[in-house]
């Protein structure tokens, strides 16, 4: 059995690899999904019966091998080799840590009673799962007392404060590092091809649920038209991405996004104007020319 | 002392063949609901558009049908066939045997029908209504009766370790099932439990945990002492051993509820009991893998050739495995990464398919033979039914451990510049659900081989002769007082049943005690907060919507104290917060994302369209569509009846307020469909539909004490 299960554990790395370099966006569509998921299952099937048939191979091979050296050596020199004799040290401590009565001596401890034919003996606790048992109880008692009963150990709280502190810290750092510093006040509108492309990529994972995947609208207003309720300047798209408008729906992306991803977006969505796609929502807020 | 007469009487066979039919039939069942549920994962349009078999509905209906039909009845099975056995007494009473076997499985039935209506108090393997709760309470106790007086006309002097764990099973699920079904009906399919918010989350997981420990562990032990010696013929390793594992076990069991609910707003202190109590189970519960194990020495030749062994060898493994990863994942850190992951769902199905699942198969493949005097009809099939059962149990496992695995670590994933990697939850889901796929592999391999199984123990039966009352002789139970000199202390209680059920019941109330009445009592344990206000009538309508539909199986509402939470979902959840729930609605499993903060976060517009078609605002979604919340009028007959048993338990809704709840409610709800007419949704009743309660819920969670983001 410990050999076949060796053996199916490289399957799964086989089978899960498969799906690995067939990866290839980081979200899919919801068919993309069904097909690739379909294949993977039917594929399953079709790797574990392959396996069986290699692994049923390998115990012919295995017999095969088996005669052989009977053929070379003789039966007695190959019995020889399987039995191996086990240290006298393995066998020192095996005994001391398991106390265990050997079969030979059983009915030296074998009780009188029986129930419906079952029969119990009477071998100690195995010393090391007594040790254990100790083991657990004292680190129980440890932890109690390190966390309840001494200022050392740190609340669920106060952990977390830790946490967000030093993570805001390593932030501020890595953030001093970089050209990354762009807000509401400077952000300018980056026409390039590949702000363009990076941007389509975010608008697609973020915006397209309520604004349409050509900017048309839907939940949220058509970024298309020449109309804007809250500025329809880079400052003003980026503000409004940044800190949303909660009382109308339009969420804060500042936790999500980071102020360069959200020039780029603003960007992108400027692009769009004048593209006038089909189902266009009628227009809101004020005419800016 | 004096010659016995030898005393002839019958074993009811009848009895134990009924209960091991119920199983394999039970079994299938259970099994076939949760592959569905595996594939409404993968493809969520499997649903075919119907409500009653949408995944929130069908996966309680799985886990109900796995523990209490399929293990319920194989319990009984075994209970009953080794109980008559162990005692030389035929069961105490037939009416109560055929009572309790009918009365189960009608109440199986009644949970098939309910639960798919959504008729459920959402809390997990407790989530039967009250009607039935009384039922199981009923029947419990008739098996209780049955099994007390066998133990009163038995002929045996001493009980053998497996009754001690039958004793303990049933005095402990009697006090779990009534503590944790505590509650105040509203009408014949809808009541409102005792217990509100964190004190209810303690409390159903104390009794979740120990459902687990008490339906699903020790009746289980008690059947590997019975029926592991007997295919093995080997004596027990040792009755010391036995002694101590069986009293440290159900001591400790009880106090380790809490670690479901590690990082969660139940305080630190009950977490950390539940954390340094699952350590402490490590060896008790490797104590019965032990006995169970070393049992087979001398035997492990046969275990090559005979299917009943190797059943039981695996079984007692996968036992062994569970029981040491479940400690590992109380571990505060560990559970940090573990919990709402795929990777606890991966954890409990060694469990159940490995250690219930194959113990109950080695059984039914010992038992059914030997009650049909026949062998068994193919040797060949049970042994494959053994291999494609293995290799079933490694497919499922290992794609979920790895699913969990990878998603927690995508959950926690930030940019160097402070943002969440993964800001979009589905990415996170996309990544999992080849896993899924190769999850459903393994549990159709595991069906197969049940079904093969039955296959082969109905063709037994049909070759062989039942023999329905067995006869036996054995002499009648003498007093055997003043002979006790120099035995070992524990017999004493071995032969007074009486007194071993109330040192059993003290041990398990301990740890029940210490958790749970402080947390009810003082007041410290759940701190106030003053803008936290009751649901109003149409958000607690649509909350019990949310309860009808199961979305708590998929996405939690608690965000613990991580920076990786409170950046995905906003400020970690507090225990003040929780005070009116009734049940809370935590979850135990992030299918999709936490909802506790979901209030404010989109327009009512967005969970309009989400919830009619949740591909058309989140393209790659595996949530169903609910199109039937947004045809369905909105039931409001029972509102003012919910807010008075509310009141009677403690919400502070003043008096006569159900009067004028409706009219709160028509208000409210008139708002949301107006805002949603302004986006263009076109439907004439739109205010009475089931939907504008969903969204005047969601909208709701957890904006009592949302924090405003700061102007600049």
């Amino acid at each position: 059995m410990k050999t076949k299960i060796g053996i199916i554990l490289p399957l799964f790395l086989i089978v899960q690899l498969n799906w690995l370099f067939s990866q290839t966006t980081q979200t899919f569509p919801f068919y993309d999904n069904f097909l690739k998921n379909g294949w993977i299952f039917f594929t399953s099937f079709v790797v574990l019966g392959g396996f069986l048939a290699l692994l049923n191979l390998l115990k012919v091979i295995l017999k095969m091998q088996q005669i052989q050296i009977y053929k070379e050596m003789g039966k007695e020199a190959f019995e020889e080799a399987e039995t191996q004799p086990i240290s006298a040290i393995f066998n020192r401590w095996y005994k001391n840590w398991t106390k265990v009565v050997p079969q030979e001596k059983e009915h030296e401890i074998m009780f009188d009673h029986q129930y419906d034919g079952i029969k119990e003996l009477d071998n100690s606790l195995p010393p090391w799962w007594v040790a254990m048992f100790y083991v657990t109880i004292i680190f129980a008692g440890a932890y109690m007392v390190y966390y309840h009963f001494t200022d050392m150990g740190v609340s669920s709280q106060d952990a977390y404060n830790i946490e967000v502190k030093e993570a805001n810290a390593e932030v501020k750092a890595y953030l001093a590092t970089q050209a990354n510093k762009v807000d509401e006040n400077t952000a300018i509108a980056l026409m390039d091809e590949a702000s363009l492309s990076a941007a389509k990529s975010l608008y697609g994972v973020h915006c397209v649920a309520c604004h349409g995947t050509m900017g048309e609208g839907g939940v949220g207003p058509n970024f298309t038209d020449n109309y804007w309720i809250h500025g329809g300047d880079i400052k003003s798209i980026f503000k409004t991405i940044k800190y949303g408008v909660p009382e109308k729906g339009m969420i804060s992306w500042q936790a999500q996004l980071n102020p360069s991803d959200m020039q780029k977006l603003g960007s992108y969505i400027l692009s769009m104007k004048g593209t006038n796609p089909p189902n266009g929502k009628e227009p809101q807020g004020i005419e800016v020319k | 002392m004096r010659m016995a007469n030898l005393e002839t009487f019958y074993y009811d066979n009848k009895i134990v063949r009924n209960f091991a039919i119920a199983t394999i039939i039970w079994g299938i069942v259970g099994m076939l609901v949760g592959l569905i549920a595996a594939f409404q994962l993968i493809f969520p349009v499997l649903n075919l558009g119907i409500a009653e078999i949408t995944y929130g509905r069908i996966r309680p209906l799985h886990t109900n049908a796995a523990i209490f039909a399929f293990v319920g009845n194989g319990i009984y099975m075994g209970v009953y066939y080794s109980l008559q056995r162990l005692l030389k007494a035929r069961m105490f009473s037939n009416f109560l045997s055929q009572f309790h076997f009918w009365g189960w499985q009608l109440i199986i039935v009644a949970a098939a029908v309910t639960l798919p209506l959504g008729l459920t108090s959402a809390k997990e393997y407790a989530e039967l209504e009250w009607p039935i709760d009384l039922a199981i309470a009923v029947v419990w106790i008739a098996f209780g009766i049955n099994l007390i007086g066998t133990l009163i006309k038995r002929r045996e002097n001493h009980l053998y370790v497996a009754i001690w764990f039958y004793i303990a099973t049933w005095i402990t699920i009697t006090v779990l099932h009534v503590v944790n079904n505590l509650e105040i009906p509203v009408s014949l399919w809808k009541s409102y439990g005792v217990f509100a918010g964190v004190q209810d989350a303690l409390i159903q997981w104390w009794y979740g945990h120990n459902a687990v420990a008490f339906f699903l562990t020790t009746p289980y032990l008690g059947l590997m002492y019975y029926f592991l010696p007997k295919a093995a013929n080997r004596p027990v390793y040792s009755y010391k051993l036995s002694i101590i594992h069986f009293w440290a076990l159900i001591f400790i069991y009880i106090w380790a509820g809490p670690h479901h609910l590690l990082y969660t707003s139940l305080p630190d202190w009950a977490q950390s009991l539940g954390t340094v109590f699952s350590i402490m189970l490590i060896a008790p519960s490797w104590g019965g893998m032990l006995n169970g194990l070393l049992t087979l020495r001398g035997a492990w030749d046969r275990v090559r050739q005979d299917h009943v062994l190797k059943f039981m060898v695996v079984a007692i493994t996968a036992y062994g495995m569970a029981t040491f990863e479940g400690p590992l994942l109380s571990i505060k850190s560990v559970n940090a990464i573990s919990h709402y992951t795929d990777w606890t769902i991966g954890h409990v199905h060694i469990g159940t398919l490995g250690w219930n699942g194959f113990l109950t198969f080695g059984i039914l493949y010992w038992l059914i033979p030997r009650l049909f005097q026949t062998n068994i009809y193919s040797q060949k099939a049970a042994n494959a039914h053994f291999w494609i059962g293995t290799l079933g149990i490694i497919f499922y496992a290992i794609p979920l451990y790895w699913a969990g695995w990878v998603q927690s670590l995508m959950w926690k994933q930030f940019t160097p510049d402070g943002f969440l990697q993964y800001g979009n939850f589905l990415e996170t889901v996309a990544q999992v659900l080849p896993m899924y796929a190769i999850r459903a592999v393994g549990g159709t391999l595991y069906l197969s081989g049940a079904i093969l199984m039955a296959w082969n123990l109905f063709k037994t039966m049909q070759v062989g002769v039942f023999l329905g009352d067995e006869k036996q002789e054995a002499p009648s139970r003498q007093s055997t007082h003043g002979a006790h000199e120099g035995e070992h202390w524990h017999r004493w209680i071995e032969r007074r049943p009486v007194q071993m059920m109330i040192f059993a019941a003290i041990a398990i109330l301990i740890g029940g005690i210490v958790e749970i009445f402080p947390m009810a009592m003082i007041e410290s344990n759940v701190p106030k907060i003053a803008s936290v206000k009751p649901y109003t009538p149409l958000e607690l309508a649509g909350r019990d919507l949310y309860i009808r539909e199961g979305c708590l199986g998929c996405h939690s509402q608690m965000i613990r104290p991580f920076r990786s939470e409170t950046a995905r979902y906003g400020e970690y959840s507090k225990s003040g917060e929780y005070i009116y729930d009734r049940p809370f609605l935590w979850g135990s499993k992030r299918t999709g994302p936490d909802l506790h903060r979901e209030g404010g976060k989109y327009p009512d517009t967005w969970h309009y369209n989400h919830m009619y078609d949740p591909l058309s605002m989140s393209p790659g979604s595996i949530m169903p569509a609910y199109p039937w919340l947004i045809r369905d009028k909105l039931n409001v007959d029972q509102i003012p009846k919910k807010i008075k048993v509310l009141r009677t338990l403690g919400t502070p809704y003043q008096e006569g307020y159900e009067d004028i709840a409706l009219e709160d409610l028509e208000k409210q709800a008139a708002g949301i469909a107006q805002n949603l007419k302004k986006d263009g949704i076109k439907d004439e009743k739109l205010a009475q539909r089931e939907i504008i309660a969903m969204i005047a819920y969601l909208q709701r969670l957890g904006t009592d004490i949302k924090v405003k983001a700061p102007a600049n």
